[in-house]
């Protein structure tokens, strides 16, 4: 498993166009991917539980991504985090 | 590289066509206008009553050379958007826009530095030790007086700014920016460093020509000879007259003692000659040598070379170059306003300027030696042949003479025109290759332009994604116009039961819209560029329409796909609407990313009613912190997002009161949110609200049930299962 740590800099959070856009990219892996906040967590690749964890701006979540491709996701997932998010 | 900077030149000189066809109008509206409302003029023929100041005659006049003046006042600015327009390749009118911009720029960072350097003083006047007639009123912008040179420079830069970057990408964020929203502002900074370097170069130029002057006085004939030469030489670049007028005005024309009276200038001289009722010998012609000469060429020599034009034009284009040379060859011969008719040629033929210059130089010369004194007030047509010549009566001016010496010019034009044009095949007007024409295009040259391009199949295949867009759109012959907004690329056509939606959406769209004949296609905001390659496809793509053939080929496909549809359907699921309002297809959600069913597929609802209901039995999962939207899990087993509004995140929860909270169980029609309609509507851009199933699989599709007017609990769309 692979897992890193990511604060939130895009002003309205994980809310739904930038949520819409990870879940289109954690889809392109055949991973799992987790976000957790605190001690919830959700599937990035659920839109609905993704938005109910109300991540925002400032706020640090950890990403896990575990599955056969888990560097190349990881790797994107991180990409993806750092520009949009 | 000979032949294209040959070309290149051709294309600059074809550009001028378009502001040199405003010229003959302005000229003879200034011509006559200047003429009649001269104070010498009209005290010397005793017409106050009829055009002295009050009449309503002259009223007219004056605002006839107003308007005629206007038009060559701003001559440079009219240069360097036509020669833009010309020399653009495509999206002829963002060139134009930005040279515009870009002249005004340029002066304005020139008017800048003058003032800066103290060339300008504080309160607006020009400084004393400023060379008279350098710094002039640009648009009401003191600048360097640089002509329609100036407006060249412009055009010209703009043009190559242009063609370059008006493809441009631009990173995300900036992506507004790209394509031809680009080039206005890149003009704009280049240009303001054009005007701080005109600031240091062209007043070298100037000083150049003032220096000539030295040259000429006080040299003969020959020194005639030389002022008319270079005097002619210098009209493209509209700096003649910082090289004659103190010739005409100051002393360096030389001095007379007219009437006890010391008078300095050759213009200044005649009309003090002119004006001393006991002057009763011959004008003098030391003083009328810096432009009797001009009768000559104006009059006579021009219309020669117009002529020889017109007869070597091809000859389905002489009518249409007859028009623009016998309006100019007028316009010389009246007014003495030779702009129009050597325009027409200097860019496209350059030799045949030189002939101009030298002919038109000798002009003066000969002017000279046959002590012909005819004066003007402004330039050597007709109307100042006749009241500064014919009327003085020949023993005073001998203005006989110019019609011999005229005759004898209009041949040597003529002649000396039509045998280079022939020779050299030069591209005078009528005489251009036709797929380089910038003047209107006649409709055979259009069909044949077309015939010839559809078959370079080539060309047309090199651009895929505009080849698909265009199949999509039915066609090029279904496909009226082509236009964009930030995201969008909004077409009209023809006939809209052709667009293939699937085939569009296969070019990279996220989301089609239909509206009538109207077809948008959302694409993001680089959309710009996708315009004009479509554009640039366009132009040459063959004329078809996708119908037959295409049409039966999308019926195969879908009818096979109805079939699957209504056998494999294994469960349905309908959603209400949670909300009173007007519904529609998701795609025309004011929003690309829900247009682009990112978040999932569903609906829009605009709401007119305030209470948003639970639309089935189910679960509110969460609600956000910000209250604008609502998690939602149906009872079946189908997440929903109720986002209200466009936008909404940046209200933080003003115009939102909700009732229900996380895991909070609901039936339908039970009321979640009241929202402030009014508040909404003046603080986010839209309160259309999409309504999605956020988490579809692959088997599951949205059917829309209601377009148009829904009440909350009416059914709004269906998931239907597939297999």
């Amino acid at each position: 498993m692979k897992s890193f740590n990511y604060v939130i800099t895009d002003e309205v959070g994980i809310h739904a166009r930038p949520a819409g856009l990870l879940v289109k990219e954690a889809k392109k892996y055949e991973s799992t991917v987790t976000i957790v906040k605190g001690d919830r967590r959700a599937d990035a690749r659920k839109l609905m539980m993704l938005m109910s964890l109300g991540v925002k701006c400032g706020e640090e979540i950890t990403v896990e991504i575990e599955g056969a491709d888990e560097e190349a996701a990881a790797a994107g997932i991180e990409k993806f985090f750092e520009e949009t998010l | 590289m000979k032949d294209k900077i040959f070309e290149v030149l051709q294309r600059i000189g074809r550009s001028f066509m378009l502001p040199i066809a405003i010229l003959p109008v302005a000229g003879l509206l200034l011509g006559l206008g200047s003429s009649f409302t001269n104070e010498t003029t009209i005290a010397t023929y005793h017409l106050g009553k009829i055009l002295g100041d009050g009449t309503v005659l002259h009223a007219l006049l004056v605002i006839m050379n107003k308007v005629g003046s206007a038009v060559f006042d701003n001559l440079p600015l009219l240069f360097a958007v036509g020669v833009a327009i010309g020399m653009a390749k495509k999206e002829k009118e963002v060139s134009a826009l930005s040279a515009v911009i870009a002249y005004f720029v340029m002066n304005i960072a020139i008017s800048g530095m003058l003032e800066i350097n103290g060339k300008i003083l504080e309160d607006g006047s020009i400084s004393k030790d400023v060379l008279s007639g350098t710094i002039a009123s640009v648009c009401g912008i003191n600048t360097l007086q640089m002509g329609v040179f100036g407006g060249i420079i412009v055009g010209l830069g703009v043009a190559a700014l242009h063609n370059r970057f008006h493809k441009i990408q631009l990173p995300n964020a900036l992506s507004f920016f790209a394509g031809s929203r680009f080039v206005p502002i890149i003009s704009t900074i280049v240009y303001m460093f054009v005007g701080i370097l005109m600031y240091f170069v062209w007043p070298v130029v100037q000083n150049g020509i003032y220096s000539l002057g030295g040259l000429v006085t006080g040299s003969g004939y020959f020194g005639t000879l030389i002022f008319g030469i270079v005097k002619r030489a210098l009209i493209p670049f509209g700096l003649h007259h910082v090289f004659y007028m103190p010739f005409w005005q100051t002393a360096v024309g030389g001095t007379m003692e007219v009437a006890g009276q010391t008078i300095q200038g050759g213009q200044n001289i005649f009309f003090a000659q002119l004006a001393d009722a006991s002057h009763v010998t011959h004008f003098s012609a030391d003083a009328t040598r810096y432009f009797s000469g001009e009768f000559i060429f104006m009059i006579f020599g021009l219309p020669g070379a117009a002529l020889a034009m017109y007869r070597t034009a091809k000859p389905e284009k002489k009518k249409q170059a007859g028009g623009l040379l016998f309006s100019a060859a007028l316009t010389s011969m009246l007014t003495g306003i030779t702009e129009p008719i050597e325009f027409s040629f200097l860019f496209v033929a350059p030799v045949l300027f030189v002939v101009q210059v030298i002919l038109a130089g000798a002009a003066y010369m000969i002017a000279h030696i046959l002590n012909i004194a005819v004066g003007l007030t402004f330039s050597g047509g007709f109307l100042d042949l006749f009241l500064f010549g014919i009327l003085q009566g020949n023993d005073k001016t001998s203005w006989l003479r110019i019609i011999p010496v005229g005759i004898i010019y209009f041949f040597l034009y003529y002649f000396i025109f039509s045998f280079l044009i022939k020779k050299l095949n030069l591209k005078t007007p009528g005489r251009e290759d036709d797929d380089q024409q910038v003047k209107l295009y006649t409709k055979a040259d259009v069909n044949a332009r077309k015939s010839q391009k559809a078959d370079s199949d080539n060309e047309v295949e090199a651009d895929p994604l505009s080849a698909d867009i265009t199949k999509g759109l039915g066609g090029k012959k279904n496909i009226d116009s082509v236009d964009c907004c930030a995201t969008r690329l909004r077409c009209t056509v023809y006939n809209a039961q052709l667009v293939d939606d699937a085939l569009l959406k296969s070019t990279g769209a996220s989301g089609v819209i239909h509206k009538g004949n109207g077809v948008q296609v959302v694409y993001g905001p680089n959309v710009t560029v996708i315009k004009s390659n479509l554009e640039d496809y366009l132009e040459t793509a063959p004329d078809i329409e996708y119908t037959k053939d295409s049409i039966d080929t999308v019926e195969e496909e879908e009818t096979p796909q109805q079939e699957e549809t209504e056998q494999k359907v294994t469960k349905t699921i309908v959603i209400s609407s949670p909300i009173t309002g007007v519904a529609a297809d998701l795609s025309t959600a004011p929003d690309e990313a829900f247009a682009g069913r990112m978040m999932g597929d569903g609906a829009v609802v605009t709401p007119t009613d305030a209470i948003v209901k639970a639309p089935e039995d189910g679960e509110v999962v969460f609600v956000f912190d910000t209250k604008h939207a609502i998690g939602f899990m149906t009872d079946s087993g189908l997440s929903m997002l109720l986002h209200i509004g466009i936008d909404t995140v940046q209200l933080n929860g003003k115009g939102f009161e909700v009732f229900v909270e996380n895991g909070q169980k609901v039936k339908k029609g039970d009321p979640m949110m009241k929202l402030d309609l009014e508040y909404l509507k003046e603080h986010a851009p839209s309160v259309t609200s999409p309504v999605l199933c956020t988490e579809l699989e692959d088997n599951q599709k949205i059917r829309l049930l209601k377009d148009g007017e829904i009440k909350a609990g009416e059914d709004l769309f269906a998931v239907d299962f597939y297999e």
